[in-house]
């Protein structure tokens, strides 16, 4: 189990931390945050690659912190690969073998090879190689090392998109078949939701949830982590009308939910509202109404939107399931 | 009107590019062509003439070696690390290229040829006035920071994430710098290493003042020159400047070759 007590580091104006978190052993784990709030500085700090890290960092157990990189065991792989330009690919791959013992290393590097389709590659330049075989190498070369965690940092970002799900799927079985644990960290909410078992969301430096994927994707905790999320339509308990202790919270609700009408209908909160403006996108129309004084953004089917013949400055009723509002 | 255009702005530029490269091989053209292969054969079987020669090129290429060992260390260092003092350090590195060279001479003469340094070289058993040591230290001088900063722009090129990859996989920082950096750098440091070493051969005005004897090729030049006059020391300039230029092009063609050009 990786385990980070009060990590903090500051650069220049930039402050990392505290954080504290902790990955389970053969978990896959992803750190989702918008670029620049400081993932990879944090991975860097776990690798042990950054100065003046303060807190500290135990693998297994094991007091890492003041490890240097070389001793700590875990392997890297940046988004734009860093294969080293000087080696063909199968000495990319077996680099860690100049300088520790990798057990099996023979049956290893078969298994690798045949796992991540790099058979044909070993003995190409790593210059000539497209972005998804570089990163297939760069993965390769990593595991080969035997780390007990693998650091991956945005490992998709430099990959052609129409390779990117081929690549998520090896790597969503790396965990057990190499028995390592990943902390993966990325700004893209598919690959975290694809591959993470437990997720992160970090946004300025901070981690302001943490929990299962699931949980974390569609329950966000706080405001700055559902608008990170893509939640539309954050409001307050009182514009639902809500007197309970309901009533300062907030909730979100989805715009494909939203439904337009011109009478009112008592199994929804309905509302009087206004159109204000109006996007017509490729298979439906974006609506933005006015409801008490707050814009609420609506996605309408076309064949809905011709039915009810909706137009700018036009006045009906906006409703909402109960069920559709998600409390944050 | 586009490709009259493109033609217009290609025939200016192609214009005033010939002109130096005229400018700067006409003198060879002549010289080569004045002088003639007979009489180049002739004079480089001259054991004055070869001595010279020889001993230019391998003073030239133990300058290179010195500077290697020493400066690449330095070039990492001044890529890689920000230090208060380092605008300053970079000054003063280039100075030697600014300087006069029998200015150079000067110094490095009141630097090494007396007081407490001559003392130290002579307990290394090291001589400097008169001798290959203040040959060498003439042509290190004022060529070093052609490999120095050849080397310093290849470490800058190399992103450090190289490195730190390097350490993940187990490498120690000498051996990441042995195993990735070094290679990686390698085309910018042989480069640099010829610019320096081309430099180093063509050394007069301080190698002059330090040392006259033993001569090595551009002072043999300067002394046939001034003792017998012009047609007894452009044989031995042709010689220099054909050897130089053959080992030159031979060595940036492989590098070019192994590691493109660039």
């Amino acid at each position: 189990m990786l385990k980070i007590k009060n990590l903090f580091i500051k650069e220049g104006s930039f402050t990392l931390g505290e954080l504290s978190f902790e990955v389970a052993t053969n978990s896959y784990f992803v750190i989702l945050g918008k670029t620049g709030s400081g993932k990879t500085m944090l991975l860097e700090s776990i690798a042990g690659l950054k100065e003046g890290v303060r807190g500290e960092i135990y693998c297994d157990e094991k007091n890492m912190t003041n490890l240097s990189p070389e001793e700590r065991n875990f392997g890297f792989v940046y988004q734009d690969f860093m294969l080293f330009s000087n080696m063909s690919v199968e000495k990319n791959i077996k680099f860690s073998t100049r300088f520790k013992k990798i057990e099996k290393s023979d049956e290893l590097f078969k298994d690798l090879i045949s796992f991540l389709h790099i058979k044909e590659l070993l003995k190409r330049d790593v210059k000539h190689l497209s972005g998804g075989e570089k990163q297939r190498v760069a993965i390769a070369r990593a595991i080969y090392s035997r780390p007990k965690l693998l650091l991956l940092d945005e490992p998709l970002s430099a990959v052609d998109p129409n390779l990117r799900s081929s690549i998520m799927k090896l790597l969503k079985n790396i965990t057990k078949r190499y028995d390592t644990t990943i902390v993966h960290v990325t700004h893209n909410f598919k690959e975290a939701s694809f591959l993470a078992d437990n997720i992160a969301i970090m946004l300025d430096g901070k981690i302001l949830q943490i929990g299962k994927a699931n949980d974390v994707l569609n329950k966000p905790k706080s405001i700055d982590v559902a608008k990170f999320l893509g939640f539309k339509n954050i409001f307050k308990g009182s514009f639902f009308d809500f007197e309970d202790e309901r009533k300062d919270s907030y909730f979100s609700v989805d715009p494909n939910r939203i439904l337009f009408s011109y009478e009112k209908n008592d199994k929804y909160f309905c509302y009087k509202s206004k159109i204000e403006s109006i996007l017509d996108i490729t298979d439906h129309y974006k609506v933005f109404a006015k409801v008490k004084k707050r814009v609420v953004f609506a996605k309408v089917p076309k064949n809905m939107f011709d039915k009810l013949e909706l137009k700018e400055t036009k006045e009906c009723m906006l409703c909402i399931d109960e069920k559709d509002i998600r409390i944050i | 009107m586009k490709n009259l255009k493109d033609k217009q702005f290609l025939s200016v530029f192609v214009f005033l590019g010939s002109l130096i490269i005229l400018f700067l091989t006409i003198p060879l053209i002549k010289l080569f062509g004045s002088v003639g292969l007979i009489s180049m054969a002739k004079t480089i079987i001259q054991a004055e003439v070869y001595n010279s020669i020889f001993l230019t090129l391998k003073v030239a290429f133990y300058g290179v070696v010195f500077v290697l060992i020493t400066g690449i260390p330095l070039a990492y260092l001044l890529a890689k690390y920000d230090f208060f003092g380092k605008s300053l350090l970079e000054s003063l590195l280039d100075i030697p290229v600014m300087v006069p060279h029998t200015a150079a001479g000067i110094a490095l003469l009141i630097a090494y040829g007396n007081g407490y340094m001559q003392r130290f070289l002579s307990f290394l058993h090291l001589d400097f006035i008169d001798a290959t040591t203040g040959i060498m230290s003439a042509m290190m001088f004022l060529s070093a920071p052609f490999l120095i900063n050849g080397a310093k722009e290849g470490f800058r090129k190399i992103d450090e994430r190289y490195e730190n990859v390097a350490r993940t996989l187990g490498a120690g920082r000498f051996e990441a710098f042995f195993a990735v950096i070094l290679p990686m750098a390698k085309s910018d440091i042989i480069n640099g290493a010829l610019m320096m070493w081309s430099r180093a051969l063509g050394e007069f005005g301080a190698v002059v003042i330090i040392a006259y004897h033993p001569m090595v090729a551009p002072v043999l030049i300067y002394d046939r020159f001034n003792n017998y006059g012009l047609k007894f020391s452009a044989p031995v300039a042709a010689d220099m400047i054909i050897i130089s230029v053959v080992i030159f092009l031979t060595v940036r063609a492989i590098n070019n070759k192994k590691y493109g050009s660039r």
